[in-house]
């Protein structure tokens, strides 16, 4: 039944050309420089702390790392992230 | 970011949460639909944000069900600042003055300008004005529009064709257009011109009468210039009437103008030296402040650094509406003069000496005369002065009116 899932999804990305994200339940993530990143489509806010955010995504976590962060938007599923990034990791879980 | 657009004008709070993880309460905020912004960690315990004025209430549900601590640390937006200053009274107070001195202030007429009429008549619309309530310091609710202004004044006022009545902010503008009154000439009574004064007679003309003189007559005051006794019937007459004697005159009042040469020996004394005084430029300024005869100064208090001082005066009255006050306000002018002695010469003398005779007989005679030739008749030194007697041709009207006595 998954397995059937997963090949309707990728036969829509292809041949019809929808975004990927919204189909396949990924986070958007856009990063400005060192200073801001956008993530949209998270599944909830883990750990945040000045040098640090963690996020739960679809089968996973995105953890982000740098220095001086502020929260700078929230709202559901979308943050911004405002401070100087040095990493940005996936961790699958 | 479009959502924290304009929330200066609906008001945020800063808020802080204390407790193990505090940004797992922002997270439950936002999945209740709350939006925050700007979210800060201060440490491990403490976390800040800012969130709508709208959404506290939200929150305080939200925090009685965890376990963490809620305090606000500040309070931005439009609504904090009008609570803050509703709370000032005082303040508020003097807003509402103002304003009600701003709408009183503007409701009052503080001008009213004339405009196109002569004095005397811009004296009476004052006049009619004041009686139908407009005047300096009047309230403008309680005059009629300027409409009905304008027709009753040309009603009240006679001697106006028109009047234009219009009101600009505070200041009532009329203009008005006077009329011509023309009065009707009375048909004048029977008269002769007789000459008034010696001279030769240079131009002749007549309008109604009969000349009795030609052009370069000798005439001596009282001679008879122009006759108002016409015998247009005469001959009519002496057919009719074989005597003649009783002749029927028709009577009118003679009119014209008769010119005539005449002669004025004037005298003037000229002095070599005269002064006369010059403004240098330099004044000062002096302000006083005046009730009834007394006068405080309030500026310029020292005596001014030169000696020679011509002194202007000028009263400023202090109104409070339309009441004058028994206070005055003087600003006077003291300018630096300087005295010149001047020296003229002889013939200067006698050059000043003419063109004052000659100004001094023209003002005694009118303008219409006019002066032909002056002559320098004699002269003589005395005392320093320069005694002139000048001989001067004037050719001016002669003819003054005099009634005929018709004799019944």
């Amino acid at each position: 039944m998954k397995k059937w899932q997963q090949r309707v999804r990728s036969l829509l990305i292809n041949s019809f050309a929808l975004p990927s994200d919204v189909i396949l339940e990924l986070p958007r993530i856009t990063v400005i420089g060192q200073i801001h990143v956008y993530i949209e489509n998270h599944k909830g806010l883990e750990i945040y702390s000045d040098t640090e955010l963690k996020l739960k995504v679809n089968k996973g976590y995105v953890q982000i790392t740098g220095n001086a962060f502020v929260l700078r938007m929230m709202l559901p599923e979308e943050i911004l992230l405002e401070g100087t990034i040095t990493d940005i990791k996936f961790i699958p879980s | 970011m479009k959502q924290v657009q304009g929330t200066f004008i609906t008001g945020y709070v800063t808020i802080l949460i204390r407790g193990h993880y505090p940004e797992l309460f922002f997270q439950k905020c936002t999945n209740h639909g709350i939006t925050v912004w700007n979210i800060k960690k201060i440490n491990n315990e403490a976390c800040e944000g800012n969130m709508k004025l709208s959404d506290v209430k939200e929150v305080r549900k939200l925090i009685r069900k965890t376990h963490y601590k809620l305090s606000f640390i500040q309070k931005k937006g439009y609504p904090f600042h009008y609570k803050r200053f509703i709370r000032k009274k005082p303040l508020l107070f003097g807003l509402i003055i103002s304003l009600f001195f701003i709408f009183f202030l503007s409701n009052i007429i503080w001008d009213i300008r004339i405009s196109g009429v002569p004095k005397d008549i811009e004296e009476k619309i004052e006049k009619q004005l004041e009686q139908y309530g407009i005047h300096k310091g009047a309230w403008i609710f309680s005059i009629d529009s300027p409409n009905s202004i304008q027709q009753e004044l040309i009603k009240d006022v006679p001697e106006l064709l028109w009047v234009g009545v219009s009101q600009k902010g505070t200041t009532f503008m009329l203009e008005g257009v006077e009329k011509l009154v023309v009065k009707e000439e009375k048909p004048l009574e029977p008269r002769n011109l007789i000459a008034s004064k010696k001279g030769v007679i240079s131009n002749i003309y007549v309008a109604k009468g009969l000349p009795m003189v030609s052009v370069n007559d000798y005439v001596e005051p009282g001679d008879m210039l122009v006759s108002g006794k016409i015998g247009e019937n005469e001959i009519e007459q002496e057919e009719k009437d074989d005597e003649g004697k009783e002749m029927n005159y028709d009577y009118v009042a003679a009119e014209g103008d008769i010119t005539a040469k005449t002669w004025y020996e004037v005298n003037v004394t000229v002095p070599f030296h005269y002064n006369y005084e010059e403004l240098t430029g330099r004044k000062e300024k002096k302000y006083h402040l005046k009730f009834g005869d007394f006068q405080l100064p309030i500026w310029g208090f020292q005596a001014p650094e030169f000696e020679n001082i011509h002194y202007d005066p000028y009263e400023k009255p202090i109104h409070f509406f339309k009441w004058k006050l028994p206070v005055g306000f003087v600003e006077s002018t003291l300018s630096e003069k300087q005295v010149f002695q001047g020296k003229r010469t002889k013939e200067e003398a006698i050059q000043v000496g003419v063109e004052q005779a000659k100004s001094e007989l023209l003002l005694g005679l009118g303008p219409e005369a006019k002066i032909l030739t002056e002559k320098v008749l004699h002269e003589s030194i005395e005392d320093g002065k320069v005694n002139l007697s000048i001989y001067i041709t004037v050719e001016e009207e002669i003819a003054t009116a005099q009634p005929i006595n018709q004799g019944d």
